[in-house]
Parts: C-alpha cells; sequence; structure tokens
C-alpha cells in the first residue's frame, strides 16, 4: 500500500513536470529576438495559402477567381494591367493598337513579335483569332464566361490581317473593350496545341485543356493536386525574359482551416495567406508578418425584394426608409473591423465615373428619425399593438436571410433587426445553406431582404451598374429585385455602347438621381483587400482585376 | 450478399435526402449571381433536376450500374476520378492511425488488465480516458501548434512538402508509391507529414481499444477456465496469451472493425485540419455545396466500406476462435 502511494506519488509529480513542460513549450514562441530577420525559407519560391482551387485551368472556361489566377500567370492576353494601377491599360501581347474612330466598330492591334509559347511554338495573329473564336464556339458550358466576349464579337469579328497584325470588329460599339481585353477569357492560346488535344467542339468544355496549360506567360504548370496544391514552375521562354528578381516556382494551396493559414505564415512556410478579418487581429504585430490592405472592388449590398408576398416592399418610400434605417457605421466597426468603407451607388471607387455618383458622397446615412418621418408621411405608422408595443405593417415582419457561414453578414442582419425594432418594425432574421439561399433568392418570393457581394470581372461601370439596377428584360436584376426604370435602362445601355467619356458620365449620373432615390439595394460599403504576407515578400501591389501577378514577385528584406 | 440490399437502401435514402432539400445547386455550380441562365438550364437538365423525383432516382440508378457516378459540379470533374484520389489519400492515413491505435490500445488494455489498479494501469487508463474527452480538431490544434509552429519537427499540414511532385501513381498510397518507385524523397516526406494526422485520427480509437481490451481481458481473466487453468499450474504468462487473450480479443476486433470503417468516412475534422486531401473534406464540401452526385458517391463507398470491414471482422473471429464458423449459420 505504502509503495502503491509512492508509485502514485511519482505519478503525479511527473504529470506536473510534463504539463509544465507543456505550457514552457507552447509560450516560448511568444518571446521573439529583437532586431533579427528571420531567415528567408525556399527564397526562389512563393507560397499562397489560400482556400478554394480552381475549377479549370481553361480561358475559355475560368471565371471563379482561383482559375482566373492561374490563366493570367501561364497565358497572356494582348493588353494588361501593370502593378495596382487599374486606370492605364498596357500593352502585352498587343505592341500598340488603333481605335475605331467615327461609326467604325474596328480595332486594329499590331502584335509583339519573336514570343514563344512554353512548348517552344511560335505565337502569331492565328492564335489570336483562334483564341477568340474558340470561347465563343466552345460557348463556356460550365461558367458562362463567354458573355464577356459575346457581348461585343462573334466568330466573324476577328480577322488576320498579317502574322502580327490582326483586326476585330464588334458587333457593337463597346465602351469598355479594351478592359474586358485584359480578362482571363482574352487570353491567347497555342492553336497547335489545342488541336493537337481536342480541338474546338461547339458548346462543349475541353477536357484536355482543364488540367493542362501551355501559354506564353510568365509560368508554366508543373502540376495540380486538387484540394491540395497547384505548382507553377517558371517558363524559360518566357518573352519578357528573366532578368532581375522574381520567383521561379509558384505554389498555391488550398487550405480550409483558417488556423493552419495563419501558422503557415507565421512559421514562414506561407508567404501569403488569406486571412479573414475576424483573424486579422491573431497575425497583428507579429514578427516577420504584415497586414496587407488595399481598397478592392468587392463591395458589400442589401437586397431589397420588390416583388415580395409583403407588397409594402415594393413602395419605393418603404424602401427609402429602410435605407436610412441599416447601420452603415456599425457594418464597418462591427461586421468587418473596420475593413470597409462606404459605397455611395453601384460603382466602386477606383473604378472610372464614381464621381458621378454624388460625388461620391453617400445618400443615406443611418437616421432613425428620417426613416420614421418618411413611414408616417407614407401612411405606415405605429398602429398595430402587440404585448404592449406598437408594430407598424401590422406587425407583419421583414424576413430577413443570410447565408450561413457568413459572420459579417450575420452581425449587419441582427444589427439590422436591432434598428427595424427601434422603428416599430417586426423583422426575423433567418440562415440558409448557400444552394438554398440561392433558391429563395431567384426561384421565391418569400424574402425580403438579403445580403450580397460583388467582385469584378473587369474594370468597368458597366460590369457593376447594369447587372444592379438594369431590368430583367436589359439583362440585368442579377439579384432578383425585380426592380425595373425604362430610364436607367436607357442610361445604362448609352453608357455601355459609347465610347465617348462625357456621353458616359452624364448617363451615368442621370442613371444614379433615378435609382439611389428609388432604392433596390442597401449600398453598404466597399470591402478594403487584406492579407497577411511575410515581410520577405517584394513586388506584391493589389490589384482588383489582376490579383496576382507572381512575376513581379521576390523574396528579400528590404535594404 | 448484404452487399446489394444494403447498398440499394443507401441509394434510396441518400438520393431521396440530397434531393428534398429546396435548393437551387444548379445556379450555386454555374457562379452564383453571376450565373448565365444557359448555364443553369445546361446544368439542371445534365442533373435531370427538370424531371420529377422518381424518374431522377432511375437515372441515377441507370448510371450507377453502368459504373457512373456522375460528375462532382464543386470539382468539375467526375466523381469516380475524384475518390480514386480521395480514397487512397483517406486510407493511408487511416491505416497509418490504425497502426498507432491497435498495438498500443491492445498492449496497453493488456498491461492494464493483468495490472490492475497498479501505476500502470492508471496510467492507461488517463491516456484512454483523454482519448476519449479530447475533441480531436482540438488536439489538432494543439498537435499543430507545438510540433509544427513552436517546436518544428513535424510539417504543419500535407501530405508532401511544399511544391514536391507526388511519387509516380500504382495504388494512390504516396507511401507505397514512394517504394515502388524507389523514391526516397517522397517516401520520407509522406512518412514525415503522416505522423501528425494519423496520430491524432488514431487516439481516440486507441482509447476505445485499449478500454474494451481492458474489460474484456479483466473479465476473461475472472472466468472459470481461466481459474482451472491456473490451478492446473499453468504459467501466467501462458494463462494470459494462450487462454486469456484470444477471447478478449473478439469485442475488440469488433470494435476496431467498426473503428476503421468510421476513421476511412470520419476523418474530416483531420484532414479540414491538416488539409489533407481525402474523402473526408471532399464529402464535407459536397454535403455543403449540395454536390449531389459527391454526396451519393461518397454515401456509397463509405457504406462499401462498412460491409467490407464486418466481412473482416466476421474472418477475423473465425481466426481468432475457431469455435465460430464461418458461413456455418
Amino acid at each position: 500500500m505504502r509503495s502503491f502511494r509512492k508509485k502514485d506519488k511519482k505519478a503525479g509529480v511527473l504529470a506536473i513536470v510534463l504539463c509544465a513542460l507543456l505550457i514552457v513549450v507552447s509560450f516560448s514562441g511568444c518571446v521573439q529576438q529583437e532586431g533579427t530577420n528571420p531567415e528567408i525559407k525556399s527564397p526562389l519560391t512563393y507560397v499562397r495559402y489560400d482556400i478554394g482551387e480552381p475549377r479549370t485551368l481553361d480561358p475559355a472556361e475560368a471565371y471563379d477567381s482561383a482559375s482566373c489566377d492561374m490563366v493570367n500567370n501561364i497565358y497572356d492576353r494582348l493588353v494588361t494591367y501593370k502593378g495596382n494601377d487599374t486606370t492605364t491599360i498596357h500593352p502585352s501581347l498587343a505592341t500598340d493598337w488603333i481605335e475605331p474612330t467615327g461609326n467604325s466598330t474596328t480595332w486594329t492591334f499590331h502584335l509583339e513579335q519573336g514570343v514563344k509559347f512554353s512548348n517552344g511554338n511560335s505565337f502569331t495573329a492565328d492564335d489570336v483569332k483562334y483564341s477568340f473564336d474558340r470561347v465563343l464556339i466552345v460557348n463556356s458550358p460550365d461558367s458562362g464566361v463567354v458573355w464577356i466576349l459575346s457581348q461585343c464579337m462573334d466568330t466573324n469579328s476577328t480577322k488576320v490581317i498579317d502574322d502580327y497584325t490582326v483586326e476585330i470588329s464588334l458587333t457593337q460599339p463597346y465602351g469598355g473593350y479594351l478592359a474586358l481585353l485584359a480578362f482571363s477569357v482574352a487570353s491567347i492560346v497555342d492553336k497547335e496545341t489545342v488541336e493537337a488535344n481536342g480541338g474546338v467542339v461547339a458548346d462543349t468544355d475541353n477536357e484536355w485543356m482543364k488540367e493542362n496549360a501551355v501559354g506564353t506567360g510568365p509560368y508554366t504548370l508543373d502540376h495540380w493536386t486538387h484540394n491540395s496544391e497547384i505548382v507553377l514552375k517558371k517558363n524559360d521562354l518566357y518573352w519578357g525574359g528573366w532578368a532581375g528578381n522574381h520567383v521561379d516556382t509558384v505554389v498555391v494551396k488550398s487550405a480550409d482551416e483558417a488556423s493552419t493559414r495563419i501558422l503557415a505564415l507565421q512559421n514562414g512556410d506561407a508567404d501569403f495567406a488569406y486571412i479573414p478579418y475576424e483573424n486579422l487581429v491573431d497575425i497583428r504585430n507579429k514578427t516577420g508578418v504584415i497586414i496587407y490592405q488595399a481598397p478592392s472592388y468587392d463591395v458589400v449590398l442589401g437586397l431589397f425584394n420588390t416583388i415580395s408576398e409583403n407588397t409594402f416592399m415594393a413602395n419605393k418610400e418603404v424602401r427609402k426608409a429602410l435605407s436610412y434605417a441599416f447601420d452603415y457605421q456599425s457594418a464597418i466597426d462591427d461586421a468587418y473591423n473596420g475593413y470597409l468603407y462606404r459605397l455611395p451607388g453601384c460603382i466602386p471607387k477606383g473604378m472610372p465615373y464614381y464621381d458621378t455618383q454624388n460625388n461620391g458622397v453617400p445618400v443615406y446615412n443611418y437616421d432613425l428619425s428620417r426613416a420614421a418621418e418618411i413611414l408616417n408621411a407614407s401612411g405606415y405608422t405605429q398602429t398595430y399593438q402587440f404585448k404592449g408595443n406598437l408594430y407598424r405593417f401590422n406587425n407583419t415582419a421583414i424576413r430577413i436571410w443570410y447565408n450561413s457561414g457568413n459572420a459579417e453578414r450575420q452581425k449587419m442582419a441582427l444589427s439590422f433587426q436591432q434598428a427595424l425594432t427601434k422603428l416599430g418594425i417586426n423583422s426575423i432574421v433567418s440562415t440558409e445553406g448557400w444552394p438554398q439561399y440561392l433558391n429563395r433568392m431567384y426561384n421565391t418570393i418569400e424574402w425580403d431582404f438579403m445580403f450580397l457581394g460583388w467582385m469584378p470581372d473587369y474594370n468597368d461601370p458597366d460590369d457593376y451598374i447594369a447587372p444592379f439596377v438594369g431590368s430583367a428584360a436589359n439583362g440585368g436584376d442579377t439579384f432578383n429585385t425585380g426592380w425595373a426604370n425604362a430610364t436607367v435602362d436607357q442610361k445604362i445601355n448609352e453608357g455601355k455602347y459609347s465610347v465617348d467619356p462625357t456621353i458616359r458620365s452624364n448617363a451615368y449620373e442621370t442613371a444614379f438621381n433615378i435609382y439611389i432615390n428609388d432604392p433596390s439595394l442597401i449600398y453598404i460599403g466597399q470591402t478594403t483587400y487584406t492579407r497577411g504576407l511575410r515581410t520577405w515578400l517584394q513586388g506584391y501591389s493589389y490589384n482588383p482585376v489582376l490579383e496576382y501577378y507572381y512575376y513581379n514577385y521576390y523574396k528579400a528584406y528590404p535594404v | 450478399m448484404l452487399l446489394i440490399p444494403v447498398l440499394i437502401g443507401v441509394t434510396i435514402i441518400t438520393f431521396t435526402v440530397s434531393h428534398v432539400i429546396p435548393a437551387d445547386p444548379a445556379r450555386a455550380f454555374a457562379g452564383g449571381p453571376k450565373a448565365q441562365p444557359e448555364t443553369i438550364a445546361r446544368i439542371r437538365a445534365e442533373l435531370h433536376l427538370d424531371k420529377p423525383l422518381w424518374e431522377q432516382y432511375f437515372y441515377y440508378l441507370n448510371d450507377l450500374i453502368h459504373l457512373n457516378l456522375g460528375k462532382s459540379f464543386l470539382e468539375n470533374r467526375p466523381v469516380t476520378t475524384a475518390l480514386a484520389q480521395y480514397f487512397p489519400a483517406t486510407f493511408e492515413l487511416t491505416i497509418f492511425a490504425m497502426i498507432i491505435a491497435v498495438p498500443f490500445g491492445i498492449i496497453g488494455g493488456i498491461i492494464s488488465a493483468i495490472r490492475q489498479n497498479k501505476l500502470s494501469d492508471h496510467i492507461t487508463r488517463i491516456i484512454a480516458i483523454v482519448g476519449y474527452s479530447l475533441p480531436i480538431f482540438w488536439l489538432a490544434l494543439m498537435l499543430q501548434y507545438v510540433f509544427a509552429y513552436q517546436i518544428p519537427i513535424f510539417p504543419l499540414e500535407g501530405r508532401l512538402s511544399a511544391g514536391m511532385t507526388s511519387p509516380t501513381t500504382f495504388t494512390g498510397f504516396y507511401v507505397l508509391d514512394s517504394i515502388l518507385s524507389g523514391n526516397s524523397a517522397t517516401l520520407l516526406s509522406s512518412l514525415h507529414h503522416l505522423l501528425l494526422p494519423a496520430f491524432t485520427l488514431g487516439f481516440a480509437t486507441l482509447a476505445i481499444i485499449l478500454r474494451m481490451m481492458r474489460s474484456s481481458m479483466l473479465e476473461v481473466m475472472g472466468s472459470d477456465y481461466i481459474r482451472t487453468a491456473r490451478a492446473k499450474g499453468l504459467s501466467e504468462r501462458t494463462v494470459i496469451y494462450k487462454h486469456a487473450l484470444r477471447n478478449a480479443m473478439i469485442p475488440t476486433i469488433t470494435v476496431t472493425g467498426l473503428s476503421f470503417g468510421g476513421l476511412l468516412s470520419g476523418a474530416v475534422l483531420t484532414e479540414t485540419i491538416y488539409n489533407w486531401p481525402g474523402m473526408g473534406r471532399f464529402a464535407a464540401h459536397a454535403v455543403l455545396g449540395l454536390d449531389f452526385n459527391a454526396v451519393m458517391g461518397f454515401t456509397l463507398v463509405v457504406a462499401i466500406i462498412y460491409v467490407i470491414a464486418n466481412l473482416i471482422v466476421d474472418i477475423l473471429y473465425a481466426v481468432v476462435d475457431p469455435r465460430v464458423k464461418l458461413g456455418g449459420g
């Protein structure tokens, strides 16, 4: 018995020592050496930890950001953006171009000579025609991205003049055509390679192109392990050359768990990582890590269902009042931890014609008195008594929805509900998974208010204003709010089909003045793009329409 | 023969449950709000969502008979291709988890039983309680934090080092493929990457096996025939390993078999945290994204695994206890 107690005691001591050791080990990393930079891991390899993975490597199908990212680095386009500048379009495979004049819709592009694809084939004007026609014939059965080209091109549009000149006649004038050509769908593929691997079949994906790639871009595909990583190696034949500082290997990891991405960034396995807003605090002030911030084109919207079962939602005065009842500052501070700023209308800051929206000053601010005033004036007074409180709309609840897993939208929904309660409006906040959420939005009228976001396809306001406030009949109403206005449609089309900046500016301003006073959306804000970076990563700058261009990256500490 | 009714039952249940939820997977697959109407229509037609439910089920059965599990819309490739990649990854992880769990669980259980109420029994029981009680995600996060971050002796995540090309594929098991292709770099890397997730996954199973082994050993050790064996003057070693162990193994084998099936199908958390490209993550993505074909393909594979695991357990019963006859009724 005595020896047993002695052994028990030993076990206790052992357990305490082990626990102490674990605690010491756990906190030992908190002590950082001052003034010394950690050794750069794999100096020529860039590693990014992100969520999701590409759906395809085929430019004719790439539409999600992960796919476009790969396409943008393996293939080139005729024109491109540089650094974080979204306003100037620079030559890429096209050395220069002649814009259409007068009533003409024909563009002429002169092409770079001596460019090779990564397999050694030469790039010529034939490849340009083949690439554009291929996108239009394949018709993107999976993603639908073809619309970006097909809105102003068909298979007769592109003509080869000589080996290094192409002429493109648009089916209709299009103000944002160069911006469109900078999008990944306009990437140039190697005709010979595609023909040798399935060719072009109408309305059908090329399976080979989905998982293989031969382009003229700076990188080539090394391997792709689904749900794990995709690896690019430098294209030795890249026409831009490899003088200067560049990473020669790019690894993009798909890691669902935020804590894994955070640890990878902190221990230097990752050079770059997607960290959700709520976790940015975990990497703030960590040695060797910075939080990169830049304005993005990603906008956050609240959607009003103007064709809801609750007919009061069709009344523009109700929607104006609800726009005043949304607490924008709470969305910025509480939901987005400060990584959001106000959006005056459809066009995000940084995009052309942003100032046509009340000079960038939001029309609606959180003002419950003003909201109550509008509702009272419209006859929606607090007359329904229920459990000692007075409610509007005969106590009919406004149904607020957000998609599950989206913490920011959840916070905004609850904040909105609180504000509505103060106004005497009953509301119900509900959540469901993404496919169910979409079903509700598009196939039912069983909702009054939902949250959604929007990211850019290309750098032109038409990519925002037409889907947001254009009518369904005009190819708009992307969010199924049921809102339509003939004058706004007319102005959207004027802006879209004109290349005259004055005409476009006037058109967007007129449209703004109409849709903002009959709101179908709450323009909540524009997010700040944030990522975690190792301090040794150089050459990165965020461009909302060309997010990653690895050729510019290298690893070194700033001198 | 059990396989066919089980699989039919599984297809009916999974098909009904996944299809009756009011959702718009076609629009979700086609890009959400940016989806083009033609794309949505094409996906609806491809999934037969424009047909009555019973008709959809027969389309599904017809494809299944032709060994076509359909296309995973989330992954944009056939479900069979995806499963062919993910199943070996999960299987390899599970095998290593079992390599950790089974021997340590059995040996720990035996030691714990034969040294009941002694120090080693207390230690093994503590291990068992800890294994039972620790949530797997917490254990994974802690192991990652301590052994991949604070004392970086293990990799943080993945099956191989970042950027390393996988070994030539023979089986999809990186360790085996590395040996078969003579690739020592991927062999070492894959073994190194296996340890933390395999331990995480195996620890709870170890605890279960340990507890089961201990209790069944204690029960057997107290039975009459063991007393008789001792009375005959057999050595304690012979009593334990020749007479007690075989009988005590029966429930442990049952638990081990079911755990193996469970680990294969339920490694979602471990795979998510360690970024392991296996079936668990695939299934979790599929369920959240309502990727019908992927969910049903995964469920079918899991059902087959369970049936096979049960079959192996039955065979092992006969091996361990000759009184059990296979197919004898």
